[in-house]
């Protein structure tokens, strides 16, 4: 009975065994094979025009960035000006102040962000251009998508070329590791790539979209930016050209200067790009701009970090009377059109008033998320065209813009901001320099605007800026280092 | 009482108990109990009748007297002895000499997928007896190893609930899973603190790579094998253990008082430029935050445990609860275990069984980051306004009016207290079910199905509050995140063991599956009320802006595994395995396989005929070993390129949201096993008659094509910038030596002293991305600052920045500095490459956080019917990243140490900067906040008293012992943080950041036997 059942126990084990062994072969391939989970494989997508359709909206989400909008984009393109200090407490973000005397070295932080900032950017755009035109879809759609991917990728690389000078030209997502590492271009052909982008997408982009779209690039903007880009490298026929294309589709200023900027105004007759940005309940994560927070009130809740204030030159800059002063500048003690009250033991001479949100307009935490950023308007195409018409002798044109801004900010007060009237070529340039320092302040303007017009060390030079060095920030140090040394520092750094 | 034990039993309902009870005539017997190795007389041995109640002692010459049934069991136990029983068998003298239990060259070990003598072991094993982690006074098992074993490093992580950080030889591995594979009771997990401590028989550590390379897949950073508490043979036996304690802060930091922070941000002020923030400094002493929010906690611990056998099966039954608070106010963890085993002997051969352990803890959570906020709060603010609101650190009252602290010190650190709401409820369910087959007289087959089944709940509530200007909420936000996993692994092994002459031969073929899966929702919802616990539904919400998120992940893997030793004349010894893992990481990839070979050979020298008349050594073996072993630690389908679709990607357009995704990663185009390939070299030693024993290692242990992300280039617009891969090779090497003397006095002094100590050196071989480094450690640091390294030729994970030379003492000092903006009274830099100019080309490496010298001793005293435990451990040459000083926004408060040496002028000190420690470039990484991590602590001291047997005896108790113990009670070192036990993930470790402060347990407590 014993080895009866001893034989049976083995038997049973054996069967055990086996089937334990059959079983985990034949479901070999099966019990290993794992899909990756809650995440879609890139293969499945770039199918649709539904695809198409996300991965564009990819691109404008994206703008809302940290390194777009926040820290990295002001330290790179406000900083350095004579129009903005650093803000909040003396011992807060004091790297700031390494951009602000010019004492900026290769490692600093920021400028490394900030290109990355502007690379991934581009990558969203190239991912596009790379693989929409396989997409099955409607065609006409998808040339303008196309079109939209290539504005944005040409903003990138105008900021880029305007902080560093040649950067490395990514035109398409990289096949392999072969490709991830290329030298810099110089930078006519960085501009080149950039107007080329441009002519393309003003070719394929309407004049303007339906409600739903609202906030897509549109033909204007991509003229606009052409416009400006034109003007970085004095090419003044092509600025006053596409001015005036800019001029003949319908723009116009809006009426007040102040409640331009405030959120229920955005996007209106004077807008040819924004950052669009919103606070976003269903989805905090999206609500992401701090564009507006960390220039916002220090140390009122509904306020912000306090950063990028105005400076004594900005405020004793404008004409007496300008109402641009008061809509620019938060001033402690003065109650906001909106009824806030700022208050008086704050730290700074004063705050950012063109990313102010109002104090009502605070949920949870979510300081000013609501701001979309200006970055581009019809009073800068105005005063572009002001200035291409001066440098190319027509005086009277220049005129005829230029008042229209200060006309605008005029509004329906009398006995300030009178109509430029001198034909003067050197006067007039002066006027519109001055008109565009005030007009266009702490919108991230001024710092290239004056180098590109090559006063740098006249307006800058008290603050340490050095021709042949400071026209461009050096390239981040761990870039040249991830390169394996085949990319080369800016001179002078 | 044996009727109540009878009903509890069959209350259990789990097991087919029978208790045989003995009826027959008693007797009386004597007898002498000796010392097996030297014949001394041994007195307070303690003698109990297996089954029953009541003992007695060996009186001072180790006789005694006992009336017993006349075929009952006597059981002899004596601390530092192995137990011995005797059957009566109508005897009326019984001598008995009792064995060391270091003279046990024939103790047990387990190691992978079995057991095998210490002696015929060819790795390197380190085996912890169960009761030498419970009488630590740690809820987390794995604590009480801290010192206990020489080559394993632990790091606690001071929070209640928490795991601490263990790593076995170092490093092994830097990406995924850092920790060591658990394995209790062949059930494998990543953390055991779901065990009660109690229940663990024994934690065998698996540290070289030859005997952790039948776990190949999972063996990369060390094995640990728990084997559970079983039913002995014998009626059921009651333990109840008992303590009480409390927990105290210990080395704390004193931070300024407020005249002393106005007076140093006054400073700071001035040096920037800026009129003064306080006109008036005379501010007195102010609020002292960690006074505030700190409390002596108490901690209470009951463990009930109830066991026993009978012919045809055992049962072990355990329920444990620990209710302990944290030392920082609201702050509590409560745990509850019940443990359940049983083995049935159903056939002659065949053997069935289970484990299961239930386990749920509850913890009221300590705010996120309130370790900071105490460390950085502004003393000149008040707890609360004499109006009852909170002091609000934008509206500090000063004199006529108020000042603005503004950021980073812009939290009142009770508001924060007050208003958290944050739970984790744990739920696990776990263990195995298991037949064994023993067949053929040689081969036993084995086959186990273990299952782990959690759930964790993670409930967060902000209320609408209006606290400061910076803590408030106009609307209130609840989120639940919830987090399952499943996890099962099927093992089957079939072992052949035989011993014909003088050849021992073991042949183990094993095969497992194994499938883990956890899946994570986190849901948030708006303007939640909270009336009670019952209101806190997400469907009470508001509609707009309710959300729900997922996320998961799925591993399978398949193994096969075999081993063979062989043994000769116990005097030689030969060990070889090979394990085969398939993992669904690598699924089709040209790497699916892993292959893990091992061998190992001893040579007990003393087993040769030569050494038969030598009188020194009692034992002696040289071993030495090889072995590969593997990590699947790398995210499911890593090869596989995914579609972000990130909030952050979402388009607006007239305000309305559009969903946005896209590429925004590279990944790999082939990933491969991670593997390491270890030797070790040991040497085993006893010496007068085992009283003596050494035991030495060498090691060495080389990971090849470690996974890990580096950086790559920004200009390809990745997301994180980083690209994960097969990217570096490292390795440990080191040195380890354990020593135990164990002996007793003639005066009744039982005692052993153990020593240990463990020496590595981790160093990166080969990095793919060539001389450029891998840059970690910069989370939670402003300004992007980095402060660690990993390149070629360096430790893991190493500190790297500027070496500080002095303090720069005058504007022409700082004019030559090479800094730009340097003031006076900013670090002077070392300019490394001598260029005139300060910048990243000057940083060098400052410092390892990888302790080179891990070392314990541990000692154990036994006189009549006191005992004593003294343990004490320490680590060196270890460097900490104090992050906490120069990590600064604004006016964060000053430690009282940095107050009182700080630069205030010329010549005033040459090794302290000025008020500015956060400006212009005193905040980078340099060498004035890297600092030695040394320390050593009284770990734990322990004193217990057995309450005499005669007195026990008369309550019907077999064993009172009541004791007292501490732990951490002496800590030394010279760090100016709370602790150097910092931790950390291997590329960002030992950097100090809102680390819990250390604090000292106080327990009394009570061991009670039935």
């Amino acid at each position: 009975m014993k080895t009866y059942m001893n034989i049976k126990l083995q038997k049973w084990c054996v069967v055990g065994v086996l089937s334990t062994l059959v079983l985990a072969s034949s479901c070999k391939k099966s019990f290993l094979d794992v899909d990756p989970q809650g995440q879609q494989a890139a293969q499945q997508f770039w199918k649709t025009q539904d695809d198409a359709t996300k991965a564009v909206n990819a691109i404008y989400g994206n703008l809302r960035t940290w390194e777009n909008l926040a820290f990295p984009a002001i330290a790179i393109e406000s900083t350095g000006s004579d129009e903005a200090d650093k803000g909040s407490t003396p011992v807060d973000a004091t790297f700031f102040n390494l951009y602000d005397t010019f004492t900026v070295t290769s490692t600093e932080g920021s400028l490394q962000s900030f290109w990355t900032g502007q690379y991934r950017n581009i990558n969203l755009c190239n991912q596009v251009l790379d693989n929409v035109p396989s997409i099955s879809m409607d065609e006409s759609l998808k040339s303008r998508y196309l079109a939209e991917a290539k504005f944005v990728r040409a903003y990138s690389y105008f900021r880029l070329v305007r902080a560093y000078g040649g950067v490395p030209l990514r035109l398409k997502v990289p096949a392999d590791a072969s490709e991830y590492n290329i030298p810099r271009a110089d930078k006519a052909a960085v501009y080149a790539q950039i107007e080329k982008d441009l002519n393309e997408a003003a070719a394929a982009l309407p004049a303007s979209y339906g409600a739903s779209d609202l906030g897509r690039a549109t033909k204007g903007a991509a003229l606009g930016m052409h416009a400006k880009v034109a003007m970085y490298q004095q090419k003044w026929s092509d600025v006053l050209s596409l001015t005036n294309q800019v001029i003949s589709m319908g723009y116009s200023l809006f009426p007040d200067f102040e409640k331009g900027f405030r959120t229920q105004n955005e996007n209106n007759v004077e807008s040819l790009f924004e950052v669009q940005c919103e606070y976003y309940p269903t989805n905090l994560d999206a609500s992401n701009s701090q564009y507006s927070q960390v220039q916002g009130v220090a140390g009122e809740p509904a306020g912000g970090w306090g950063f990028n204030t105005p400076s004594q030159a900005l405020i004793d800059g404008f004409e007496t009377g300008d109402p641009r002063r008061d809509a620019t500048i938060l001033f402690p003690g003065e109650t906001t059109p909106q009824g806030d009250f700022i208050k008086t033991n704050i730290v700074n001479i004063g705050y950012n008033q063109k990313s102010y949100v109002p104090f009502s307009m605070f949920i949870a935490g979510n300081q000013g998320s609501q701001q979309n950023f200006r970055a581009l308007r019809f009073a800068d195409v105005l005063l572009m065209n002001a200035e291409a018409a001066n440098e190319l002798g027509n005086p009277s044109l220049a005129l005829t813009s230029l008042n229209k801004v200060r006309a605008r900010a005029r509004g329906t007060l009398s006995g300030i901001l009178p109509d430029v009237v001198t034909t003067d070529k050197a006067l007039l340039r002066s006027a519109i320099y001055n008109e565009r320092k005030v007009e266009l302040a702490l919108e991230n303007d001024r710092y290239f605007d004056v180098i590109r017009q090559g006063r740098g060390v006249e307006v800058f030079g008290v603050k340490g800026w050095k021709a042949n060095k400071n026209e461009v920030w050096p390239i981040p140090q761990t870039e040249i280092e991830l390169s394996g040394g085949l990319l080369t520092q800016n001179p002078g750094y | 009482m044996k009727r109540i034990f009878t009903r509890i039993s069959v209350l259990a309902a789990f097991c087919l108990l029978t208790i045989n009870v003995a009826f027959a005539q008693n007797i009386t017997i004597k007898g002498k109990v000796t010392d097996g190795g030297d014949k001394t007389s041994l007195p307070g041995v303690t003698i109990v009748i297996k089954g029953a109640q009541g003992g007695t002692q060996t009186d001072a010459d180790g006789n005694y007297s006992i009336s017993a049934p006349a075929d009952a069991t006597l059981v002899f136990n004596f601390v530092g002895y192995t137990a011995q029983e005797q059957v009566v068998a109508n005897r009326t003298t019984i001598n008995v000499a009792l064995a060391s239990s270091t003279q046990q060259l024939e103790q047990v070990v387990v190691v992978g997928y079995g057991t095998q003598r210490k002696i015929d072991v060819t790795g390197s094993v380190a085996s912890v007896k169960g009761e030498d982690i419970s009488k630590q006074p740690s809820t987390n098992p794995i604590s009480g190893l801290q010192g206990k074993v020489a080559g394993v490093s632990i790091s606690n992580n001071a929070t209640p609930g928490s795991s601490p950080q263990i790593t076995i030889r170092g490093t092994g591995t830097i990406y995924g899973n850092t920790g060591p594979l658990y394995v209790v009771d062949g059930v494998w997990y990543d953390d055991i603190t779901f065990l009660n401590p109690a229940d663990i028989a024994s934690i065998n550590i698996l540290k070289d790579a030859s005997s952790q390379s039948i776990y190949g897949i999972r063996a990369a950073n060390g094995v640990v094998l728990v084997t559970t508490v079983k039913g002995k043979t014998g009626n059921a036996t009651i333990n109840y253990n008992g303590t009480v304690g409390v927990q105290s802060v210990t080395n704390a930091v004193e931070m300024t008082n407020a005249s002393e922070y106005a007076t140093v941000v006054n400073e700071a002020y001035a040096i920037n430029g800026s009129s003064p923030l306080f006109t008036n400094t005379n501010l007195g002493e102010g609020t002292d935050w960690y006074d505030q929010a700190l409390r002596n906690a108490i901690i209470t611990n009951h463990q009930l445990s109830i066991n026993g056998a009978t012919e045809k099966s055992s049962y072990n039954f355990s329920l444990g609860y620990v209710d302990q608070d944290g030392i920082i106010k609201t702050n509590n963890y409560k745990r509850y275990t019940a443990r359940l085993s049983n083995d049935f002997q159903v056939k002659k051969d065949l053997k069935i069984g289970y484990n299961v352990t239930g386990s749920s803890s509850i913890s009221k959570n300590a705010p996120a980051s309130i370790y900071r906020a105490l460390y950085t709060a502004a003393p000149v603010l008040s707890v609360f306004n004499a109006d009852g609101s909170y002091g609000d650190p934008t509206k500090v009252p000063v004199g006529n009016g108020t000042v603005d602290l503004g950021n980073g010190s812009n939290v009142n650190p009770q508001a924060t207290l007050d208003f958290n709401n944050s739970r984790t409820s744990k739920y696990r369910i776990t263990g195995n079910v298991y037949a064994e087959l023993k067949f053929a007289k040689h081969f036993t087959f084995k086959t186990s199905a273990g299952g782990d089944f959690g759930q964790e709940e993670n409930t967060n509530y902000t209320p609408k509050y209006k606290a400061t200007t910076a803590q408030n909420a106009n609307i209130s936000t609840l989120s639940i995140g919830r987090v399952e996993t499943r996890n099962w692994i099927l093992e089957n092994t079939l072992t052949y063991d035989n011993k014909w002459n003088d050849h021992s031969l073991t042949v183990l073929a094993g095969q497992t599956a194994q499938r883990y899966k956890s899946y994570t929702t986190t849901g948030t919802a708006q303007n939640v009320p909270y009336q009670s616990e019952g209101d806190l539904y997400l469907r009470l919400g508001n509609a707009d802006g309710r959300k729900i998120e997922d996320s998961g992940s799925l591993n399978t893997a398949t193994s096969y595994f075999g081993r063979v030793n062989y043994g000769f004349k116990n005097k030689y010894l030969l060990n070889a395995s090979l394990r085969a893992d398939a993992a669904s990481q690598f699924f089709g990839g040209s790497d699916l396989w892993g292959y893990f070979p091992s061998v190992g050979a001893g040579w007990v020298i003393t087993n040769e005929d030569f050494m038969k008349d030598q009188k020194i050594f009692s034992n002696l073996k040289l071993r030495g070993s090889w072995g590969k072993v593997g990590n699947a630690g790398v995210p499911i389908n890593p090869t596989t390129l995914t579609v972000d679709q990130s909030a952050g990607l979402i388009a607006f357009y007239n305000g309305i949201a559009n969903t946005g995704a896209s590429v925004t990663s590279i990944v790999p185009s082939a990933l491969f096993w991670e593997r390491s390939a270890g030797t070790d070299i040991g040497l085993e030693m006893g010496f007068f008659n085992n009283k003596l024993s050494i035991e030495a290692d060498y090691y060495s242990k080389k990971t090849e094509q470690a996974i890990f992300n580096i950086p790559i280039l920004g200009s390809l617009g990745t997301s994180n910038s980083l690209l994960l891969g097969n990217q570096a090779d490292f390795r440990n090497r080191g040195f380890e030596l354990s020593a135990t003397w164990s002996d007793k006095t003639d005066g009744g002094l039982t005692y052993s002293i153990s020593g240990n100590i463990g020496i590595n050196n981790n160093k990166v071989l080969n990095v793919t991305s060539g001389s450029n480094p891998i840059d970690a450690g910069g989370n939670g640091l402003n300004n992007a600052v980095v402060p660690t390294r990993t390149v070629v030729g360096q430790p893991i994970g190493s500190f790297f920045g500027y070496e500080v030379t002095g303090i720069i003492q005058t504007a022409q000092e700082a004019a030559t500095s090479g800094l730009s903006g340097a003031k006076p009274g900013d670090f002077k830099y070392a300019d490394l490459n001598g260029d005139g100019t300060i910048d990243q080309r000057d940083k060098t490496f400052l410092g390892n956080p990888n302790p080179k010298y891990t070392y314990g001793v541990n000692t154990n005293f036994a006189y009549k019917n006191f005992d004593l435990t003294l343990d004490i451990q320490g680590v060196a040459d270890v460097d900490v990243y104090n992050a906490n000083l120069g990590n600064r926004l604004g006016n964060e408060n000053y430690t009282k140490e940095f107050y009182d040496n700080r630069w205030t002028g010329a010549g005033s000190t040459n090794t302290y900067p000025s008020a500015n420690l956060a400006g212009g470039n005193n905040n980078q990484t340099n060498s004035f906040y890297v600092e030695s991590g040394a320390y050593i602590r009284l770990r734990n001291i322990q004193l217990g008293y057995n309450l005499p047997q005669k007195l026990t005896s008369k309550w019907k108790i077999q064993k009172l012992r009541v004791f007292a113990n501490a732990q951490n009670a002496v800590n030394l070192f010279g760090y100016r943080g709370f602790t150097p036990e910092v931790g950390g993930v291997p590329t960002s470790a030992g950097i100090d950041l809102n680390v819990y402060p250390m604090f000292a347990t106080y327990n009394i407590g009570v061991n009670l036997t039935f």
